[in-house]
């Protein structure tokens, strides 16, 4: 293969490549995405200077790594994610020293990729991706043969460098954005979960430009009746943000079930992300609610106090709470938790500061704003009012999450209804709904147990004996009038005797527990009515 | 699950503190786990029922198949449960009382 130089004629001019310069701008495909914008422009780059490759590779600010993110003439260079670490190798070099480099000897010893030397590449000229004095990338092309790169083709790649940055840095953050926000879409709950005697509304905003990012909010069974309520904000924006809340968030919940102590979790869950995701902070607030809705026991890893509103004579104040540091900041101390008590009818506002904090302005102008507009005569309607209030038509720099609970004033108890598949499992989650419903309707522990005994082995027989393998509905209802409760457990299935050995207690513990038992059995299903005055809660509502 | 046992072993006693709740869903899980767990050299086995707070009568089975056939090997078994404590009811309620001796404490 013979050298070529300058003069050859296939060669293209320099008007020629200034034509074809400009035509990489006019790359106005505006539905195609970042590596294909990349890919189109390294055609004409290659052609423009007359080379046989062309790669960029954008800056991983994290890992401190460049990924090969497209490539014309060695794209095994993406197909195998390549990357480079800064200062090493050729685009290594590049981007720590930020500025064009010439290679006329490609192997092991000046390069890192493989593929280059596989490829048979001899000569290399690459520049930096700059966008406001920082590196975002590198790009780089190269020639099977010898090539003497001149100063005008440094000059002619630095300019390509300039377009392919402002050409493609605003369709990497919007793609990013999207990203994230589907992440976020996807870890924040979409339906808060029905939980008797508790009103639950919330909100979700992303910030506007970059950030959106590490805010949540969750709310969780514990089992037995207890219910655990989240709100949390990690620090940074964007995708990382949202990546290592989406951590947070899983491991709170794995902690949560397994103590029910609120400051116990949130030192667990800071050992775990200081362990795991050392450099990462964030601020998050925890409270565990009794089953009977009476307290719950709140601790605070430096987040922005609950607002509490108490319907008699409706006074509206910022729960007093010690403020532990927040997670990711240091070990080895005690974490508070404090009881607070939840009258019916009150009410509790979790929220980020994206929703009080606004530039220029000190953070308690915001959090009185907050304490004057929370009002409302259910938890949803708390929210809206709130957001109307503080946020209106005005997109915020920051992300709002907004999470409303209203412990629900006793006359309110709507009968609790529940249509689940007769598996065993779900004879807990009937437990647990039902403690609740009954707490609240004040009856006392005895009698609640007393009542889940017996519901519990109506619902236990329906699961065992009313289907097949197929299985079917098994739907319970709990209603209240005055101190007169009445429970009904239905399947449509077939009544069946009883098999097996050492059965027949179920019946008894039923009869025992209720002061009526009812079983009507039709060929459509049978029905089984418990009653019983709760002797705890006196007459009427 | 929804419990979750511990044991403790204090010379050739046996203790299993169970806490949760035991119903339909694992109560064969929770008969697997006491059964594996007994070793034919206790010569007293203790099930402590403090912090049950469910039990209805598929965790009776258990406890009924547990006091026969630990009977059958000559293996002391106590079940612990304090007053008015959902376990101490369905066991009073079911006859249980009767064929095993019942503790309100550890002590």
């Amino acid at each position: 293969m013979g050298v070529r130089t300058a003069s050859s004629a296939d060669e293209p001019t320099a008007e020629d490549r200034l034509r074809l310069i400009e035509g990489i701008t006019d790359v106005g495909v505006a539905l195609q995405d970042v590596e294909d914008v990349l890919t189109d422009l390294l055609d004409r780059v290659c052609e423009a200077l007359g080379v046989d490759t062309g790669a960029v590779l954008l800056l991983d600010a994290r890992s401190g790594e460049l990924v090969a993110t497209a490539a014309r003439g060695i794209e095994e260079e993406v197909r195998q994610g390549l990357r480079i670490p800064l200062h090493q190798g050729f685009a290594g070099r590049i981007a720590a020293e930020k500025r064009p480099v010439v290679l006329d000897r490609v192997d092991a010893t000046t390069v890192i990729s493989p593929h280059l030397v596989a490829r048979g590449i001899q000569s290399l000229l690459g520049v930096p991706l700059l966008e406001g004095g920082e590196v975002v990338g590198v790009l780089h092309v190269g020639t099977h043969a010898p090539r003497r790169f001149t100063d005008e083709d440094v000059s002619l790649l630095q300019v390509v460098a300039d377009r392919i940055t402002s050409a493609t840095r605003p369709r990497i953050a919007a793609s990013e954005r999207q990203a994230t926000l589907a992440l976020q879409r996807g870890l924040l709950p979409h339906a808060l979960p029905d939980i008797a005697g508790l009103g639950l509304a919330s909100r979700y905003v992303p910030g506007g430009g970059n950030a959106v990012g590490g805010d949540w909010y969750d709310v969780l069974r514990l089992g037995g009746g207890w219910v655990g309520l989240v709100i949390g904000d990690v620090s940074g924006h964007g995708l990382h943000a949202a990546v290592i809340m989406g951590r947070v968030r899983s491991a709170l919940r794995a902690y949560a079930i397994e103590t029910r102590d609120p400051a116990d979790v949130l030192s667990r869950l800071d050992n775990k992300l200081q362990h795991f995701e050392a450099g990462e902070m964030a601020t998050v607030l925890y409270a565990v609610v009794e089953p009977s809705l009476e307290q719950a026991h709140v601790s605070c890893a430096g987040h922005l106090p609950p607002l509490l509103t108490v319907p008699d004579g409706e006074s509206t104040r910022f729960l007093d709470l010690p403020v532990d540091p927040p997670l990711g900041v240091r070990l080895g101390f005690r974490r508070h938790a404090t009881s607070v008590p939840i009258p019916p009818g009150a009410r509790l506002c979790f929220y980020t500061d994206g929703l009080v904090e606004e530039r220029g302005t000190p953070i308690d102008v915001g959090l009185e704003r907050l304490r004057a507009t929370a009002g409302g005569d259910t938890a949803e309607a708390t929210c809206a009012t709130i957001m109307s209030g503080l946020v209106g038509s005005s997109i915020l720099e920051d992300d709002v999450a907004l999470l409303v609970v209203e412990r629900l004033a006793v006359d309110e108890q709507a009968p609790l209804e529940l249509r689940l598949t007769a598996e065993p499992p779900v004879l807990a989650h009937i437990r647990s709904a039902a403690r609740q419903w009954l707490r609240s309707t004040g009856a006392d522990a005895d009698e609640v147990d007393e009542v889940l005994l017996a519901v519990g082995e109506a619902t236990s027989n329906v699961v065992e004996h009313a289907y097949g393998p197929e299985g079917g509905e098994l739907h319970v209802r709990f209603e209240r009038d005055g101190s007169t409760l009445t429970v009904t457990v239905r399947d449509h299935g077939r009544w069946r005797a009883p098999r097996g050995t050492d059965r027949g207690r179920g019946a008894a513990l039923m009869e025992h527990c209720s002061d009526e038992v009812r079983v009507d059995r039709t060929p459509g299903g049978t029905k089984v009515t418990l009653v019983r005055t709760l002797r705890s809660i006196g007459g009427g509502s | 699950m929804t419990v979750q046992i511990r044991a403790s072993q204090d010379g050739a006693t046996a203790t299993f503190h169970l806490r949760g709740e035991i119903d339909l869903a694992n109560h064969v899980a929770v008969e697997e786990q006491l059964t594996r767990a007994i070793s034919n050299e206790a010569t007293l086995v203790r099930v402590d029922l403090t912090e049950v707070s469910f039990i209805d009568s598929s965790g009776l089975r258990v406890l009924f198949a547990l006091t026969t056939r630990l009977e059958r090997l000559q293996i002391g078994l106590e079940l612990v449960a304090p007053e008015a404590s959902p376990a101490r009811r369905v066991i009073e309620l079911s006859g249980l009382a009767s064929l095993v001796t019942v503790r309100t404490d550890l002590a």
